[in-house]
């Protein structure tokens, strides 16, 4: 799973151990997260995205569907009709 | 930012822990150092006590000896029901890993004792299973630092 928690982190100018805080995991937990090592189950994943004001699928999207999209778009736009 | 938001992890050599899972952990070992207390002083009673604890009187201290140990594990399936999700999840790999190790090395040293080899303590398999199950824990853990 490919997701953006580091991205949205920054943004509120968090430290991983403050978001540990409010997630109510160890830091750890944020650590793993953020560089793809450990894929949240789903309380977490919807508490996450609770916290960011997101959906989940706001957030994490699955690995193969990451290339399929960025193919889509730019090649998607250059082809001709 | 509040101090309860950046006080609440304690990092381990089995990795970083909620102040709560701190709690939890710390409960358990104090079970398990008074198991293994009172195990050894059972253990050495009955062994010098003579005649005296053979029979009913000795299953009662085993069964005495045993109290903590039941505390000890209702508290780690305590911490481990209430444990963050990657805590559980080392824990789960290691306890694999711990049990893995000590059936193999149980069965396979059968085969040395039939082969004429020394027999082993029951208690042997047991600490080999907890350094196992020590070196597992932070073995894990550093994959997800």
């Amino acid at each position: 799973m490919r997701n953006r928690l580091r991205v949205l982190r920054a943004e509120r100018s968090w430290s991983q151990a403050e978001l540990a805080g409010r997630l109510q995991v160890s830091r750890q937990t944020v650590n793993a997260i953020e560089t793809g090592k450990y894929d949240p189950g789903l309380p977490l994943a919807f508490r996450i995205a609770r916290l960011f004001g997101q959906p989940i699928e706001g957030i994490f999207e699955p690995d193969d569907e990451a290339p399929a999209r960025h193919e889509e778009g730019p090649a998607a736009v250059a082809r001709p009709a | 930012m509040t101090p309860e938001l950046t006080a609440r992890t304690r990092s381990t050599f089995c990795g970083d822990l909620t102040a709560h899972d701190h709690r939890n952990l710390m409960r358990y070992n104090y079970w398990l150092l008074a198991w293994v207390a009172l195990w050894t002083v059972g253990s050495l009673t009955v062994k010098h006590g003579g005649a005296t604890f053979h029979g009913p009187l000795g299953w009662a201290v085993a069964a005495l000896t045993a109290l903590p140990g039941v505390a000890a594990l209702h508290a780690y399936i305590v911490f481990l029901r209430e444990a963050d999700e990657l805590l559980r999840k080392v824990q789960l790999e290691a306890l694999g890993l711990t049990f893995g190790v000590g059936a193999l090395f149980m069965m396979s040293w059968r085969v040395v004792e039939r082969a004429g080899g020394p027999s082993l303590d029951i208690t042997t398999p047991l600490f080999l299973m907890f350094f196992v199950w020590g070196f597992a824990q932070w073995w894990v853990a550093r994959r997800y630092r």
